[in-house]
């Protein structure tokens, strides 16, 4: 019965938690193109719809209704399965992120996470989530590798290399930014990480646990891994029309797009979950007068502040910053970052074995 | 015995050393000036593998298990332990004149033989499956990349990549052999499993279920695959002459002997200490790799022009004899003869094949020219004194009287006559008589022939290095030759620490 | 059965799930797409776009030597980075786990100490291996000629 119950409100979670990403991410690109006009002092898309908030809608109408170009110089098996590779792979790594504690609804307990039930005394989620979420992003690269060689065109080929040269590089630095966040929560599920920040603000492993060198290079890599200004090199229009996704068009050139900002929201959620406390509220420990209804709002609503905040951020280093040149965005990646994280584990655990 | 942590360092004392050794040649390297010799790392190299060498000496102190009983230090150990830091540190001394003359720099060269070496000398204390293969794995992986060292010759890229190919393919062999072993017994320690073969049950948790002995002959037969590959012996011979001839010389000198005698060294263990009952398919898998290494690798030997590839059959054949040891110790009636046979047959052949590839590595000049029989001509009246010492080395790669090859024959075929493996003894003797074909006729060449037009005077002085590396190695050819019993000795003392009547009154306390 | 614990692979059956409904979601695109879309052919559409021009040769060429030289170096550094992700996990459960083994109280200094000097000299092994790939000029991306030749 349990185990029913338990597939029964997993099929619910799912079915709501992609139509809130998959609408999130349509959202997230107008608030990119909104926020991007405004720091550039120009309107945005402002036609459809009250303040153009029907333009994603018309977005994906015209993306599905678009030609399906495939070209003849293609391979196509692999030039079909790599946007969809990219796509389900940005998908289900989402399934895996706690958004909260649990709810109490109708007599029973509801994790907000898809892939964690109730117990009965408390919240068991996948004990190696963190490991999980970084194996499948890192698979990502196949999507990206696979476009540019099946594609069969110079600037693809060029970008996909590009990118899986890039991908791999700064995956080391942030898997080994996330060792020094492992060291202060001593597990691996993102629920206990979330767990051991609880308290206050002070407790957040990017204040308490001192861990903002890591959040620094966990975010650079991170930007990087979703091919995001400053290190959008893949797709550097200037040199590259537009990289790996080159010869894609109709829906399968949005799938790339849609992949890259579910990355970006996977991203947000992990920064939050491991240096900002996850759901927990930064007024923690002074504990104010709230009403009842806030303390089950609460962790959802802080939770989505802080993902706001750092696609916000996204979108903002996109306004401001240019892009890289190759040979410094590998040395950067390999020369500052992969050192630096190393000092950063070092002097973690340094610092937790003498103060222990 | 538990062995206490600061005894299970001394366990692996050589292990470190040679490590550290390695690392600290790797960490300078890049610090020193591009162009320039880096001759200084070599001789570091040469000083560690000397400490190494004198470390195995201190390690016969304190005989014991180490590391959760993955690390067995016995006399067996330390005899191969010797034997191959020794190797190493000739064959880094004869590497000076010979990297100099190829115009190859690096003191990767030499971090790479140190840590070949670590590997070779893991393989011969390790008593867990999976340690076996990790070591062999260090070892193999260092000389895949020193077989390539020439780098601007295509025989080298050749050379190495067959033997990369190959060589991964038979460790995946043995690895095979490894999971069906841990199948059949639940163990991938020897001793566990020796115990576990001899029960005949398997302890699982509270109950305990038979061994498979049909799995464990299989696993046996693809760990003989993976170990036959590393030691050249036929019919996993193949590669040793498109390997041995693309290799530089030096090279050639530390990977038909080092690893060799380790891979001996754990085939050794796994078949006699793991206790694998000795029936008769075991028996004549051996008797017929033994019979075909003899004889296909003397049959190959006489049609090679060039050098090189004529000592890599020769090592093939040499593989053969050492078979024949283990097929008289599976032959239950002289197992320590044969053991002991066996390890004096791997340092008697350490000794001369090193000595003969130091010769032919300074002799071979810029790119390995001259590595062919017709370039030796008149080698004895150019340079009477390398003529001389390739001789001894010949002589007793031959198996004459007063030198090693002569002895570790000697008890090879005394272990087979005492088994009563007379059809072996007898192709093993008429192989001999076919390799005094090839064998002299190098020396004839040298000896008999006039010098080719143009070459009498080439500079044929060897350089402190090189003539070092061949003195030793000509003193010891000798020596074995003339006083065998202290090596023989210690041989059997090493021999009987494999043997199961040892091990059962052993303590095996976990 | 009240209050059967589920066991641990449950968890799973969710991702398993999401990964069934993510193919379903992404197939669902291409073939909507498709359907569609419409479609009609022409020559000169159906050549590979690249950047406007008339595509000239093939794109199945050799590329720099560099890219597989990354991938490499990522595999060793990766296969490293992975090693400490478990040592991270126990890391502040070592000092108590170790102490017997060394003669110690879990709170001692050398007890806390173990921890770390185990994976600095691992650490140590694996910046040596960095060191050396930096100063050979394995990480330098736009160097024409390689800096040495062995």
């Amino acid at each position: 019965m349990e185990l029913i119950q338990y597939i029964a409100f997993a099929v619910i979670k799912i079915a709501l938690l992609l139509f809130i990403l998959l609408t999130a991410v349509a959202y997230i690109v107008l608030m990119e193109r909104k926020v991007i006009a405004r720091m550039q002092n120009r309107w945005g898309p402002n036609r459809v719809g009250p303040f153009g908030l029907l333009q994603p809608l018309a977005d994906g109408i015209k993306f599905i209704l678009k030609e399906d170009i495939i070209p003849d110089s293609v391979y196509k098996p692999l030039y079909i399965a790599a946007p969809m590779i990219a796509l389900i792979l940005s998908l289900i790594s989402i399934s895996i992120i706690p958004f909260g504690g649990d709810w109490y609804v109708a007599g029973y307990h509801i994790p907000l996470q898809t892939a964690a039930f109730w117990t009965g005394s408390g919240i068991q989620d996948i004990n190696i989530g963190l490991l999980i979420i970084l194996g499948i992003t890192s698979l990502g690269v196949y999507g990206v590798a696979l476009s540019g060689w099946s594609s069969n065109s110079k600037y693809s080929l060029l970008g996909s290399l590009r990118a899986s040269a890039q991908l791999i590089s700064y995956e080391l630095a942030l898997g080994l930014s996330l060792v020094g966040v492992l060291l202060l929560a001593g597990s691996l599920s993102l629920r206990q990480i979330v767990d051991s920040q609880a308290g206050s603000l002070l407790h957040w492993h990017f204040f308490g646990g001192l861990q903002f060198v890591a959040f620094f290079i966990y975010i650079m890599a991170a930007y990087a891994e979703t091919n995001r200004i400053p290190f959008d090199l893949p797709e550097a229009e200037t040199e590259l029309v537009a990289g790996y996704h080159t010869e894609y068009s109709a829906m399968k050139f949005a799938m790339f797009f849609m992949a890259e900002y579910c990355n970006m929201v996977t991203v947000a959620c992990l920064a939050t979950l491991l240096f900002f406390g996850g759901w927990h509220s930064p007024l923690e420990g002074l504990h104010l007068p709230v009403p009842p209804i806030w303390l089950i709002i609460s962790p959802l609503f802080w939770f989505f502040v802080k993902v706001f905040f750092f696609i916000f951020v996204y979108i903002w280093i996109r306004g401001t910053l240019p892009r890289f040149r190759y040979d410094q965005l590998m040395s950067f990646g390999w020369k500052f970052l992969l050192p630096l994280s190393i000092a950063n584990i070092v002097v973690t655990s340094l610092v937790l074995a003498l103060r222990s | 015995m538990t062995a206490t942590p600061e005894l299970s360092y001394v366990r692996i004392l050589p292990e470190i050393i040679l490590s550290i050794c390695g690392i600290v040649v790797m960490f300078v390297e890049p610090l020193l000036p591009q162009r320039g010799s880096h001759k200084s790392l070599g001789v570091f190299s040469f000083v560690g593998t000397l400490a190494a060498l004198i470390a195995s000496l201190y390690q016969t102190n304190y005989p014991g298990w180490g590391w959760f009983n993955m690390i067995r230090v016995d006399e067996f150990s330390v005899f191969f332990h010797v034997l191959i830091c020794a190797i190493s540190a000739v064959v880094i001394l004869a590497s000076f004149e010979y990297l100099e003359t190829q115009e190859i720099r690096g003191g990767e060269y030499y971090a790479l033989i140190l840590f070949g070496t670590v590997g070779m000398v893991l393989m011969s204390s390790a008593v867990e499956l999976v340690l076996i293969f990790i070591a062999l794995e260090i070892s193999s992986i260092a000389t895949y990349v020193l077989a390539g060292y020439r780098r601007r010759a295509a025989t080298s890229a050749e050379s190495s990549i067959k033997y990369f190919l190959l060589g991964s393919f038979a460790t995946a062999f043995f690895l095979y052999g490894v999971a069906l072993m841990f199948g059949a017994t639940g163990s991938t320690s020897i001793y566990t499993i020796s115990s576990a073969l001899q029960s005949g049950q398997v302890t699982l948790g509270a109950s305990s279920v038979p061994v498979s002995y049909s799995l464990a002959y299989v696993a046996v037969a693809l760990m003989f695959v993976g170990l036959g590959f590393k030691v050249a012996s036929a019919p996993f011979h193949i590669w040793t002459p498109d390997v041995y001839e693309g290799a530089p010389a030096p090279v050639v000198a530390l990977m038909s002997t080092g690893p060799k005698a380790a891979a001996f060294a754990v085939m050794l263990r796994i078949l006699f200490g793991a206790g694998i009952d000795t029936s008769k398919a075991w028996f004549w898998l051996v008797w017929i790799s033994a019979a075909l290494s003899m004889t296909l690798g003397n049959l190959g030997a006489l049609l090679q022009s060039n050098v090189k590839r004529m000592l890599a059959y020769s090592s093939i054949a040499h593989a053969g004899y050492l078979l024949v040891a283990f097929a008289a110790v599976i032959a239950p009636n002289a197992r320590d003869t044969g053991i002991s046979a066996a390890i004096f047959y791997a340092a008697a052949y350490a000794a001369m094949n090193v000595g003969a590839f130091a010769v032919v590595s300074h002799f071979a000049r810029h790119g390995e020219r001259y590595v062919n029989f017709e370039d030796y001509a008149g080698l004895g009246k150019r340079s009477p004194i390398l003529a001389a010492t390739l001789s001894i080395f010949l002589l007793s790669l031959l198996g004459l009287p007063a030198t090693g090859g002569f002895f570790a024959k000697f008890y090879v075929f005394n272990a087979a006559i005492k088994s009563d493996l007379i059809w072996l003894t007898v192709i093993g003797l008429i192989n001999s008589a076919i390799a005094s074909y090839y064998y002299l006729r190098l020396i004839v060449v040298m000896y008999m022939y006039e010098p080719q037009p143009g070459e009498e005077k080439l500079q044929l002085r060897a350089a402190p290095g090189l003539t070092a590396a061949l003195v030793i190695t000509a003193i010891i050819t000798i020596w074995l030759g003339v006083r065998p019993a202290g090596v023989l000795d210690y041989a059997t003392r090493g021999a009987s620490r494999l043997l199961p009547s040892f091990q059962q009154s052993s303590n095996l306390s976990r | 059965m009240p209050n059967q614990p589920l066991p641990y692979y449950v968890n799973y059956l969710p991702v398993l799930l999401q990964i069934v409904v993510a193919c379903l979601v992404a197939g669902g695109m291409v073939a909507l797409s498709a359907l569609l879309g419409k479609h009609r052919y022409s020559r000169t559409k159906m050549q590979a776009y690249e950047c406007g021009m008339v595509g000239t040769g093939d794109a199945r060429q050799r590329f720099s030597v560099k890219f597989y030289m990354v991938a490499m170096l990522f595999i060793l550094f990766d296969v490293e980075a992975i090693f400490l992700i478990p040592w991270a996990v126990i890391y502040r459960k070592l000092p108590a786990a170790i102490a017997p083994a060394l003669g110690a109280g879990p709170r001692d200094f050398s007890a806390r100490m173990f921890g770390f000097w185990e994976m600095l000299v691992y650490i140590g092994i694996v910046l040596v291996g960095f060191f050396y790939i930096w100063k050979k000029g394995a990480l330098d991306w736009n160097a024409t000629t390689e800096k040495t030749d062995f």
